[in-house]
């Protein structure tokens, strides 16, 4: 009778549809059989408390399905797994929900977009946001829109911006209490970016914040002429959040044109930033520009990582990001503060990083007919893919990319819709760039282990507390590794490059780790006890 | 941005307008804003000084395979080539003018004149000069090297006197790295694996990860390794080719050779079905 009444209440738990409330999402390390949020938690630490696999068992893992999204190009989606069904996101803003179990599909999305949207760097998206019953999706035609997260229907659809003008998303949105957070792409086209907030049952706009500021505007100085107006500073990457501090973290990219500033003359705020930002108002708490005035495409678009600890004697809640240029910062995320900066691999752009956060030029850089070779080269010594961070170890997992450009300068002028790079680089051609998945202090920047690739990487990490860190690279290869060491545990090759960070979770006491690659998402799990 | 502005002619939409004028002396600004728009849209396949690269030909010899006219660069531009690596653009009109003014004033390199005789040229490829050994033309040859069989069309004379008299000096890369269609081309370098059981081969990468190797040996067999099986893998920057100096082929000899891999790709300027 027990047994049977044991049964029901699976049974019935299995077809309650649990709404995903703000609070479930503060708590998400607290459900770890989840992945509510982009990074998993508000913290952007895209690490897990599960430990079913770990460095011991790893080897043994195996697929247990694989979903064809059915479109080519970059995949790029981090899934949201909710009480066991996944929801992704792919190329062409396709959508999905899959039963987590077995890979089935519970219903498809498709936006029909219009002919000429205009992402620089492939038609992707990176995920959705999930609050309540409701799914958010950025799409790359500049709308933001909300579907059922039982049937993909779409429940609203509001235009953010002219896609005609070159804006669109690529970016997972953040919920924030009733709140859908977005931030902008089209640093390649002069854009003026912005990040916005919208209500997440209307779909009404809460908030702008213009990260390029408008005449009148405090940082409205730092652009030289009208060149505000197409100066760029999109912000595509998923930021952070702080409930105690209610203070939401967004970073921001390039200024436009990326590769030339006679136009452009000052340091160009709020481009390559971390911006604090009220998610209430929108409304600025405080700023730090890694890379003012930059001519090499340094987005700071980068997730950052909020990491509470003691600093220099004294507890301080924290913020850390390894900066696509080549430093690892720690800054104070309560004011903002500068702590330090240290470079986590070759960099030859800057020769330091000063007392007060700025970067010291390295003035002995040599230009030649051909252009300069700057070190790291525009894709950074790091991108847009996750880091992860393991609290136990206060190991960041970083994959970095080992690549010099040789970059050259030109005007360009200004038309609306077009690409606005001001020349363009090349890599250095005596050079083959490879990478690696790097585990470095999070606080000191001490570097504990680096697992070479053979291909600078396109894909982040994901740790987890049974001592392992999933990886794809992008020679096609998902490969796990001793957290602790670096130690290569396993790998499986997938067939396509991977663009995409792993995530975890748990169904029927079984520890999953989904990861997509080319047109598919793939499962793996240890074998059925 | 995430990835390279090599991604940015991903999007293309075929502009119906083609201007029928040939393009006169453009003003410096023009050509400015042409070499601008060429570096960020063309430079990644033919190179930042139009002069060929890894993938798209040099622009800058004065053979257009395509079409020569401004009307037929406009349009190989605009709606690329099918069957080729040329995708379609979508420039503004304004812009792919720009364009062909910039590399209108590319004057081809100055280089004298060949002389040679092109069917003595293509016996030497085929014969003592051992080309074909390694390099495939239309079909027949080596498949070590790069495939010749529109190198007239894609290079300069100067590059290919470079390419036999010092191969070393600038390797040629790869048509596309298999593992990514918007990769970087794999440079035609020298890899050198030694087995666990002391077998040592040497050959191309045809590609390579962290775990695994595909190789082209020099005796043109496809050899693949697990990476845990090898002792060693050594990757030198130099090329599996040997140098000709004037020892090996006379300046004559290399006349005749020039004058034979000159002609090959151009006669496709004329053959049916080449174009939209």
């Amino acid at each position: 009778m027990k047994r049977f009444c044991l049964m029901l209440l699976a049974l019935a738990s299995s077809s309650v549809h649990a709404q995903v409330t703000f609070e479930r999402i503060v708590g998400a390390a607290g459900e770890p059989q989840n992945w509510l949020t982009y990074s998993g938690r508000y913290a952007g630490w895209r690490h897990s408390d599960l430990r079913g696999i770990d460095a011991g068992n790893v080897s043994r893992l195996s697929m247990q399905w694989a979903f064809q999204v059915a479109d080519l190009g970059q995949f790029e989606t981090t899934p949201l797994v909710v009480d066991g069904i996944l929801y992704g996101t792919g190329q062409n803003d396709r959508a999905f929900a899959i039963d987590a179990r077995t890979g089935r599909a519970i219903w498809r999305y498709q936006r029909h977009l219009p002919d000429k949207v205009q992402p620089c760097c492939g038609a992707v998206n990176r995920g959705f946001a999930i609050l309540g019953d409701r799914l958010f999706m950025a799409t790359l035609d500049a709308h933001v829109i909300a579907l059922d997260t039982r049937t993909g229907n779409l429940l609203w659809d509001v235009t953010a911006a002219d896609y005609r003008q070159a804006y669109s998303f690529t970016v997972a949105p953040l919920a924030v209490k009733n709140a859908v957070i977005v931030g902008v792409s089209g640093g390649e086209f002069g854009v003026r970016g912005f990040i916005d907030a919208y209500d997440a049952t209307s779909g009404r706009r809460l908030w702008r914040f213009d990260t390029v500021p408008a005449p009148g505007q405090p940082g409205h100085e730092t652009w030289a002429g009208d060149s505000w107006k197409s100066g760029g500073a999109p912000a595509w990457i998923t930021g952070a959040y702080d409930p105690e501090l209610n203070l939401l973290y967004w970073p921001t990219g390039n200024p436009s044109p990326s590769n030339y500033g006679g136009d452009r003359g000052g340091d160009n705020l709020y481009s390559n930033s971390m911006l604090a930002l009220d998610p209430d108002t929108g409304k600025l708490k405080w700023y730090f520009q890694f890379t003012p005035h930059d001519l090499y495409d340094y987005d700071a678009t980068q997730v950052p990582v909020l990491v509470d600890a003691v600093w220099e004697g004294r507890p301080r809640k924290l913020l850390v990001q390894a900066n696509r240029n080549g430093f690892l910062y720690v800054l104070d995320r309560s004011d903002g503060s500068f702590l330090s900066a240290k470079p986590f691999g070759h960099v030859t752009w800057a020769t330091s990083i000063d007392a007060h956060g700025r970067p010291v030029p390295n003035t002995a850089l040599k230009s030649g007919p051909d252009g300069t070779r700057v070190c790291p080269g525009a894709a950074g010594l790091t991108n847009w893919y996750s880091p992860s961070f393991d609290p136990a170890t206060r190991l960041l997992y970083v994959a970095t990319s080992d690549e010099c450009d040789v970059f050259t300068s030109a005007p360009q002028r200004y038309r609306a819709g077009h690409d606005f790079l001001g020349s363009i680089y090349v890599p250095d051609p005596q050079q083959r760039p490879t990478g690696a998945l790097k585990a470095i202090d999070a606080l000191t920047g001490e570097q504990k282990w680096s697992f070479p690739y053979h291909t600078n990487p396109n894909g982040g990490a994901l740790s987890t507390a049974g001592g392992v860190v999933f990886a794809g690279d992008s020679d096609g290869n998902f490969i796990a590794l001793d957290a602790a060491t670096g130690r290569d545990l396993w790998h499986v090759q997938l067939g396509a490059a991977i663009y995409s960070t792993a995530v975890t979770y748990e169904l029927d006491g079984r520890q999953y780790v989904a990861i997509a690659a080319g047109s598919g998402l793939f499962a793996f799990a240890l074998p059925q006890p | 941005m995430a990835l390279g502005v090599a991604l940015l002619w991903q999007s293309a939409t075929v502009v119906a307008a083609v201007p029928a004028t040939r393009a006169r002396a453009a003003g410096a600004s023009v050509i400015a804003e042409g070499r601008s728009a060429f570096r960020t849209n063309c430079a990644p396949c033919h190179g930042l000084a139009a002069r060929g690269g890894g993938r798209g030909p040099d622009l800058t010899s004065g053979n257009w395979a395509h079409g020569g006219s401004d009307a037929e660069i406009f349009r190989t531009i605009t709606r690329g080539v099918p069957g080729t690596e040329m995708p379609a653009n979508a420039l503004d009109d304004s812009e792919v003018r720009a364009i062909i003014a910039f590399l209108r004033s590319q004057a081809p390199p100055a280089h004298p004149a060949i002389g040679g005789d092109p069917a003595r040229g293509r016996q030497l490829f085929e014969g003592s000069a051992n080309c074909a050994t390694c390099h495939m033309v239309d079909g027949r040859g080596g498949r070590l090297g790069p495939d010749l069989s529109r190198v007239g069309a894609a290079r300069s004379v100067a590059y290919l006197v470079e390419s036999i008299r010092e191969p070393d000096k600038e390797l040629t890369a790869g048509a596309t790295d298999p593992n990514n269609h918007y990769g970087l081309p794999q440079p035609y370098d020298t890899v050198t694996v030694v087995t666990t059981a002391g077998e040592r081969v040497v050959g191309i990468a045809r590609n390579e990860d962290t775990y695994s190797l595909q190789l082209l040996a020099v005796d043109q067999s496809l050899r693949c390794f697990l990476k845990k099986d090898l002792r060693e893998v050594v990757h030198e920057r130099k090329s599996l080719m040997p140098a000709y100096p004037e020892t090996a082929l006379s300046a004559s000899q290399l006349n005749d050779v020039l004058a034979y891999l000159v002609t090959l790709g151009r006669e496709r300027r004329m053959a049916a079905g080449d174009r939209p």
